[in-house]
């Protein structure tokens, strides 16, 4: 072969090379086409979009999303917005034409307002076959809802979710610290300020970090381990009717002066505006000794890219004031379905939280760093693997967690809760004038639409 | 009779007819030009300024998805009175509106000045007093957020540096408005220095050159001359920076979301959050007239006395 019949084989004419792009491409094109068409196959429902909540245990969910999306061939796209942002979006699609979204995830205080002004689609009514799993938890019955009745009941009441993360607050502690420092795990608020104190050496560790930040119950929430530790409440037998605001009592008030005294004895030096994100990373960069958080920030506590202190928290129930019980509340999410999708899209929702709610996806959603909805999964042989220690408290916790609001104002209650709680550990207010002040509001709230409520005497300011 | 001028040969009723269609038609011309616009005005400011109207005098709940407005009367309004959180970011609004606008001003008539008298390098400096507000609020936010961390910001490591105790200037309710002030002054002076500045620029050099040559001090010129000069375009800076300073949301919501307590709660955080994180669409619409209402009047009495200065 001559050099320049090698140089031309080595480089073809243009026109060859263009007629090889040419099949190449097509080939290309084909294997497209056909991978498309198997995926298509395999895909036994439309593509959905999910709105979820950019919180801790998003990583998890988000995991848990790929796996369905590989083990049926359907696709899911996810969109993924803050807490604020989130209920404003998911507003706006379901009392829109059409939702963009096939599952609504949304918090516990939204969950009445979604039910009872008819914005979600009963799940048995998109398919009278489904059921709720007997091992998944249905947190106070907020799954189920009585459009006839306006309550969430089992019995009368109808599937109208599906819990997609048990939001329950428990006790972090540095195990390392309290071994060194020769303590016990606390049982009640007292010893819970005396370990504290005891581990309080600021700047370079907080004995104790509190979430006291203003929003829709994020100091609230934090706050009602207490209030309910202390036996107080917000209102009154909501599941039976009864809203009186009971929030301005004798009890409250112990919880609310306990609270304060906590920050100022042991806490961060400006706790009221300290979010569930700082008291995250306190804990991992190891500047807070405990912390009552949400069970889902348990993932990062030992992710070695993340912590500092990597197998040295430990996790418990949140503690009691003497004589009372430990009473975390429900903080946990849900799964719903918007009455304004077509049936097909209806259908492919219904299918991903079917399969969410199977014992595997759930062991794996675990695995993945979120706590799972199922009892089995949680009291499994997993709970005894040390990455996965947390599992103790918060099963422990869940048989006593409570509901904080039964009533579709809880967005506007939890608001006002969250401003008072706030401005009293900020020492805008008394914790008596605090609590006096919520309650009114609440009242006011619940009395222009239509609630039977009232109200306990006022505290002394 | 003919007519005196125009067309004298025309019956001065026909002409009068004549110039009464061609008024009519000029009105007609006139009108319909103006209609794309004024429907424009009437779609997106006016209607839904009536929408927000109405609103404010219901209550709305829903049923089987869909509104349903009650009357509420004056109640909303009456609420308001003796909406704590309400009044509270009225009272912030207005201190850090006036603080923030009051140094902002100074700040940029300051500059403006200093530029004006300087002979080289204008566009390099005038570039580099712009680059804040070529910033979008969420970037600013996300920067001041980390200056001021106590834990690795840069403002608590400089004063460190000096020996001066850290401080955790957005978490304390003492300082927390305040460093918000100080966010917005950042943010917001490079706007009014390059008003200010075109104004400064516009100044007749002849005037200052003869109280110059009269032996008037440059302070003299500045109090006597610049700013008696000056003052229209100060009162127009004040206008749009005073009411740009009472809608404050971006700065406020990235970095202290209203708190601790209520030290930086502002009337827009407040109107945002009843409206769309409480639902209270009839309460969160008598905040937002209220609030309307005030600013306009605002606008009023700053456009009264740009007048009364022109005149």
């Amino acid at each position: 072969m001559s050099k320049a019949a090698a140089r031309a084989g080595a480089n073809p004419p243009r026109h060859v090379a263009k007629e090889g792009g040419k099949d190449a491409m097509l080939k290309l094109l084909a294997a497209a086409l056909l991978a498309f068409l198997s995926a298509a196959a395999l895909a036994a429902e439309p593509p959905i979009t999910i709105a979820a909540p950019q919180t801790p245990w998003f990583g998890g969910f988000h995991r848990i999303v790929d796996e369905y999306q590989k083990a049926t061939g359907n696709t899911v796209h996810l969109e993924v917005s803050p807490f604020d942002g989130l209920l404003a979006k998911e507003r706006a699609a379901v009392r829109s034409g059409e939702s963009p979204y096939a599952i609504l995830i949304f918090q516990v205080q939204n969950f009445v307002e979604f039910y009872a002004g008819g914005f979600l689609q009963p799940l048995t009514a998109i398919d009278p076959t489904f059921k709720l799993d007997p091992q998944v938890y249905t947190f106070d019955d907020t799954v189920y809802w009585n459009p006839a009745t306006g309550r969430c009941e089992r019995d009368g009441g109808v599937l109208m979710s599906v819990p997609v993360n048990p939001n329950t607050p428990v006790l972090y502690y540095r195990a390392d610290l309290y071994a060194q420092h020769h303590l016990k795990v606390p049982q009640t608020f007292e010893q819970l300020l005396a370990n504290a104190k005891a581990l309080n050496a600021p700047p370079r560790i907080y004995g104790f970090v509190q979430r006291g930040d203003r929003g829709t119950l994020n100091i609230g929430w934090d706050f009602l381990p207490y209030l309910y530790g202390f036996g107080g409440d917000i209102l009154g037998n909501q599941k039976q009717g009864d809203f009186k605001v009971v929030l301005n009592s004798p009890e409250a008030l112990a919880a609310l002066q306990f609270y304060v005294k906590l920050a100022h004895e042991a806490g961060h030096p400006n706790p009221a505006s300290v979010t569930q994100a700082e008291v995250i990373q306190d804990l991992v960069t190891g500047r807070a000794a405990q912390a009552m958080i949400t069970v889902a920030g348990s993932a990062q506590m030992d992710d070695p890219d993340k912590s500092a202190v990597v197998g040295k928290i430990d996790y418990a129930e949140t503690p009691h004031a003497a004589g009372h019980v430990s009473v975390p509340p429900l903080g946990h999410w849900l799964g719903g379905i918007p009455h304004n999708l077509p049936a097909a899209e209806q259908k492919a929702g219904l299918a991903f939280l079917a399969w969410f709610q199977t014992e595997k996806a759930q062991m794996d959603y675990a695995r993945d760093g979120s706590p799972p909805v199922r009892r089995d999964v949680l009291t499994s042989s997993l709970a005894n693997e040390p990455h996965f220690r947390w599992m103790h408290a918060l099963a422990e916790s869940l048989q006593h967690a409570r509901q904080p609001f039964f009533t579709k104002d809880a967005p506007a209650l939890a608001a006002v809760f969250d401003l008072k709680l706030n401005q009293a550990l900020a020492g805008e207010l008394s914790p008596a004038a605090a609590l006096n002040q919520a309650a009114h509001a609440m009242e006011d709230i619940l009395q222009k639409d239509g609630y039977k409520t009232g109200i306990l005497p006022d505290l002394k300011e | 009779m003919t007519a005196a001028s125009g067309a004298p040969w025309l019956p001065v009723g026909r002409l009068r007819r004549q110039r009464g269609r061609l008024r009519n038609s000029e009105q007609v011309w006139r009108w319909a030009m103006m209609a794309p616009v004024l429907a424009m005005l009437t779609g997106l400011t006016l209607l839904p300024l009536c929408a927000l109207l109405v609103l404010s005098f219901s209550n709305v709940t829903w049923r089987n998805a869909r509104p349903i407005l009650t009357g509420a009367g004056l109640s909303n309004f009456a609420a308001l009175l003796h909406d704590s959180l309400f009044l509270t970011s009225v009272r912030n609004t207005l201190v850090f509106a006036g603080v923030a606008v009051s140094i902002e001003i100074a700040l940029g008539l300051t500059l403006a000045l200093a530029l004006g008298a300087v002979r080289r390098g204008k566009d390099f400096y005038t570039t580099a007093f712009m680059l804040p507000i070529l910033l979008p609020g969420i970037v600013i936010g996300a920067i001041w957020a980390l200056m001021y961390n106590p834990d690795f910001g840069i403002i608590d490591a400089s004063l460190g540096a000096l020996g001066l105790p850290a401080r955790d200037w957005l978490g304390n309710p003492d300082t927390a408005l305040g460093a918000i002030v100080a966010v917005d002054v950042w943010h917001w002076t490079p706007f009014c220095f390059l008003l200010l500045y075109a104004a400064v620029e516009s100044l007749p050099a002849d005037v200052f050159e003869a109280a110059r040559i009269d032996g008037a001090s440059a302070w003299q010129r500045c109090r006597f001359i610049a700013l008696p000069l000056l003052a229209p375009a100060i009162m127009v800076v004040l206008a749009f920076r005073a009411i740009i300073a009472f809608k404050v949301f971006d700065e406020v919501y990235l970095l202290t979301s209203g708190g601790p307590g209520t030290s930086t709660e502002v009337v827009s955080l407040t109107i945002y959050r009843r409206f769309f994180v409480e639902d209270r669409a009839g309460s969160g619409a008598a905040m937002s007239i209220v609030a309307f209402l005030v600013l306009g009047a605002v606008t009023l009495a700053v456009m009264g006395v740009i007048r009364k200065k022109r005149r």
